[in-house]
């Protein structure tokens, strides 16, 4: 590559990594903390070998093997060996989301704000941000991944090794990194950063979809989901090398696409050229909402659709998940017909439960992002203009919470209900739609009150709103590996996520629902009346 | 007074520690161009977010049609249309959309009047917002505005990304609204707009309204630019109290400055000395602007 194209790139890194420095050290010691935490905990649970025989039994269930991958390793088990398969799976999507942010915030990003365009004014060659971006989630991958090995070194767990830890960090890091290339791809294919992320995680989404469908129908073909290499790396058993080089491999060719079209195409613009739009704005656009429906028209589509096809890739495995005397014959034989029939309905239900887990906290993504945009629309300057005309503060606000309030609850439902019509038809015990959808009366005021806090938060304190976050990573973390790293309670308490009961398996209480639904409108309220009382530019 | 569309009566408005606003008032009258100009950062800006109830004023004051700025919010905007300096749009939409929108919003429709604009204005309204220059993107707030039909008109910085044909078009707009009796305010760095449309003018200075009233009043407290040849010396001239800055070309020919209010007492003085050229220019707005935004550093001594 011509050397002008690339003048200081050096700098422009040095400039990047000074300016994210606080979200770079965040992530990192979030996601190796998280580890190294885990890792010192594990030797106390998995201690025994009679408990390692045990969670081994659970880890071999085709629900957990959705969830979190398969479970490779032979007697005797080690706590390493657990440890590895519960957590590889887990930590691989926690790096690609990191990632995807950085990848996206050092290039798309910056073109929609013009800090590019002031930049490549002065002497900054054309390429010079792509490669800065690149050199920037390299560094932050690196250091990422020889924290995270340094962490397990000191955890000392039995039975993990060097070799293992090095592999569980450096392999962590090419699989963050190779989704930072594919973010960076995209970044270069569409024309804005909001485009950018929501391409980047509809593929993060696709192929992980497809590595839990492959590692409940034939593990082999898990090697053809991207996704899925992480899994192949066998940690602390046979600690292979060969996916480390297939993720390295794949960010190189992705890189190479992404210079070459990232040469070919004009800063701040796509390589899908916007067409020309109307001339009169349809019948349907006269107010916040309809506005707000309208910019967002694309990305519900995409969150609707989105959840319930990942409703239904999960319902469909049901019949595989709660099928005892499949996985179990000895066990089968021993309850008969109808003890085998109870035992699968409580399995996939026990999974249904776990499922709306996930489906809630996904769920909130879409509804904070709209609940936040308000204020993010007011920096960028987009309501400027509609604040002098005649609409109140109740409505604009409301509007934006509403919106998001009900994308958030329908991409909720809509996972339930593809998991209920899928999991009808592949499941071999029946269960009502109606018992399943206590997940969703159950789970939808912990929604509400994420959402009461966050647009408490944007009207009380519009700099710190994107701490909400901080709700929904924490609640997966808590009630997904809570249980299995032997949580105690009110850790899992911390996040509404915590407040709810075994639903489906159990009963929904009305009580929690009742207050937790009273509690999320008096967020909103207070929410609202602090948005009413300050300023709205607040730059 | 009931005349006034717009009073503003005392206004603070504090960020944190830093006063932006330190105490404005000023009015404007039913059917007047009001001009409003200040160096960057004076609170131009400030004041009029106030005057929209985007900002809550830290004390004092800003009435609109009568009503309170910030409590009433709602209805006043029903009566008023906007400008911002720096328009940013939903870039997916495009500029049509926008500018129908905008008016839906005010509970108006798209119009001839509208079409007449857009294309007068030379914007193509298919366009994605995304792809407009900073000054197609001012055209589709503008065509907005000058298309409803409001009462008052609040335009801050508006033509600051136009090129000259379309600054024209812009004049051509708000003296269009005058003739029809509408009130205008207008923040302006584009001195010769504001000169030749504004009835009144107010000049802000860090958070303060330093001076108030028409272009002439103003020159009439200013001082005038004399310049001047006569048949004797004409050094004498220099002593007296109303005339300053006084530069001699040669013994008979110098060019001084005159407190507007005396110079009849300095043509006194001057005839018995033969005058054989004469020049006495008044203060264009922009010597007025430049004089009062050089105060802090020697404007005493020249006060
Ligand atoms: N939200 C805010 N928070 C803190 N300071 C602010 C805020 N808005 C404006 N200021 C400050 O208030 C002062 C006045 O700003 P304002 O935008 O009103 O100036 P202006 O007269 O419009 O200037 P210009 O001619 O450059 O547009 C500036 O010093 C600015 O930095
Ligand atoms: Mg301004």
């Amino acid at each position: 590559m011509n050397s002008s194209k690339a003048q200081n790139t050096l700098a422009l890194t040095k400039l990047n990594l000074r300016h994210d420095w606080l979200k770079i050290v965040l992530w990192i010691l979030g996601l190796a903390g998280l580890m190294a935490v885990a890792a010192a905990k594990f030797g106390g649970i998995y201690g025994t070998q009679k408990a390692m025989n045990t969670i081994a039994e659970t880890l071999r269930t085709p629900a957990m093997v959705s969830l979190l991958g398969p479970f490779t390793a032979t007697k005797p088990y080690t706590t390493a060996m657990i440890y590895g398969s519960e957590m590889m799976v887990f930590m691989g999507l926690f790096a690609a989301m990191m990632n995807l942010y950085f990848a996206v915030h050092a290039t798309r990003a910056q073109e929609d704000t013009g800090t590019s365009e002031l930049l490549l004014a002065h002497a900054v060659g054309r390429q010079s941000p792509l490669l800065a971006a690149i050199a920037e989630l390299a560094i932050i991958n690196v250091a990422a991944g020889v924290i995270e090995a340094l962490g397990l070194q000191a955890a000392n767990m039995p039975g993990a090794d060097a070799a293992g830890n090095w592999l569980f960090g450096l392999g962590l890091a090419a699989f963050g990194f190779m989704f930072g290339t594919f973010a960076l791809l995209f970044s270069q294919v569409v024309s804005n950063a909001r485009s950018a992320t929501i391409l980047s995680y509809s593929w993060l989404g696709i192929l992980f979809v497809a590595r839990m469908g492959a590692d409940i129908q034939d593990p082999d073909l898990t090697w053809w989901t991207i996704f899925g290499w992480i899994e192949k790396m066998e940690l602390y058993t046979n600690n292979v090398w060969t996916p480390l080089a297939l993720m390295l491999g794949m960010s190189v060719i992705v890189l190479a696409v992404t210079i070459a079209l990232a040469a070919s195409r004009d800063i701040g613009a796509g390589l899908i050229t916007p067409r020309a739009g109307r001339a009169r704005a349809s019948r349907f656009l006269q107010g916040p909402l309809s506005l707000l429906a309208r910019l967002e028209r694309t990305s519900t589509w995409i969150w609707l659709i989105g959840m319930f096809l990942l409703g239904v890739s999960y319902g469909s495995i049901f019949g595989t998940v709660g099928d005892l005397a499949k996985a179990n014959p000895t066990l089968s034989k021993l309850l008969g017909g109808a003890g085998t029939d109870a035992a699968n309905k409580a399995i996939i239900l026990a999974m249904a439960n776990k499922l709306a887990i996930i489906f809630v906290v996904v769920a909130t993504i879409p509804a904070l992002l709209t609940i936040l945009r308000l204020n993010n629309d007011e920096k960028k300057g987009y309501l400027e203009l509609q604040h002098a005309a005649p609409i109140s503060r109740l409505r604009l606000f409301a509007s934006f919470a509403g919106h998001g309030l009900v994308v958030g609850s329908l991409s909720f439902l809509l996972a339930l209900v593809g998991m209920v019509v899928a999991g009808a038809s592949s499941a071999t015990v029946t269960i009502s739609a109606a018992r399943y959808l206590r997940g969703f009366v159950g789970f939808w005021p912990a929604l509400l009150v994420v959402c009461g806090i966050g647009a408490l938060l944007v009207g009380l304190l519009p700099r710190l709103q994107s701490l909400v976050w901080i709700l929904p990573i924490y609640g997966v973390i808590s009630l997904y590996l809570g249980p299995l790293l032997d949580f105690p309670t009110w850790a899992t308490r911390l996040t509404p996520y915590g407040w709810v009961n075994e639903v489906p398996v159990k009963a929904i209480q009305w009580a929690p629902v009742g207050w937790m639904t009273a509690l999320a409108c008096v967020l909103f309220v207070l929410g609202y009346l602090a948005y009413r009382r300050r300023d709205l530019t607040m730059n | 007074m009931m005349a006034d569309v717009l009073t503003i009566d005392h206004l603070q408005k504090k960020f944190g520690k830093f006063e932006a606003l330190k105490n404005i008032s000023f009015s404007i009258h039913q059917g007047e161009v009001f001009g409003f100009i200040g160096p960057n950062g004076a609170g131009k800006s400030t004041t009029i977010r106030t005057l929209l109830g985007i900002l809550k004023p830290t004390a004092g004051t800003a009435t609109i049609f009568g009503e309170d700025a910030w409590a009433e919010a709602v209805g006043i905007h029903k009566r008023i249309a906007y400008v911002p300096g720096d328009v940013y749009l939903w870039p997916n939409l495009t500029g049509g959309e926008v500018i129908d929108f905008l008016l839906r919003l005010n509970g108006e429709a798209h119009s001839e009047k509208t079409d007449a604009l857009i294309k007068k204005f030379d914007l193509d309204p298919t366009k994605k917002a995304r792809t407009y220059s900073k000054g197609n993107r001012q055209k589709v707030a503008l065509i907005a505005a000058f298309s409803s039909d409001a009462e008052l008109y609040i335009f801050d910085e508006p033509t600051s990304g136009l090129d000259p044909l379309m600054e024209e078009v812009f004049q051509e707009e708000v003296l269009a609204l005058k003739a029809a009796g509408k009130s205008v305010l207008l923040s302006s760095h584009i001195l010769s707009e504001v000169e030749r449309m504004c009835d009144r003018i107010a000049i802000i200075r860090q958070g303060e309204i330093i001076e108030i009233g028409s272009l002439q009043a103003m020159q009439q407290l200013s001082r005038s630019t004399v310049h001047v040849a006569t048949t004797q010396d004409l050094s004498a001239i220099k002593q007296l109290p109303a005339v300053h800055q006084f530069t001699a070309k040669s013994a008979t020919q110098a060019t001084f400055s005159v407190d507007a209010d005396q110079l009849g007492a300095v043509m006194t003085a001057l005839t018995p000395l033969g005058i054989t050229q004469l020049q006495s220019t008044p203060p264009t707005l922009e010597d007025l602007f430049l004089r009062y935004y050089n105060q802090e550093g020697d404007g005493h001594e020249q006060q």
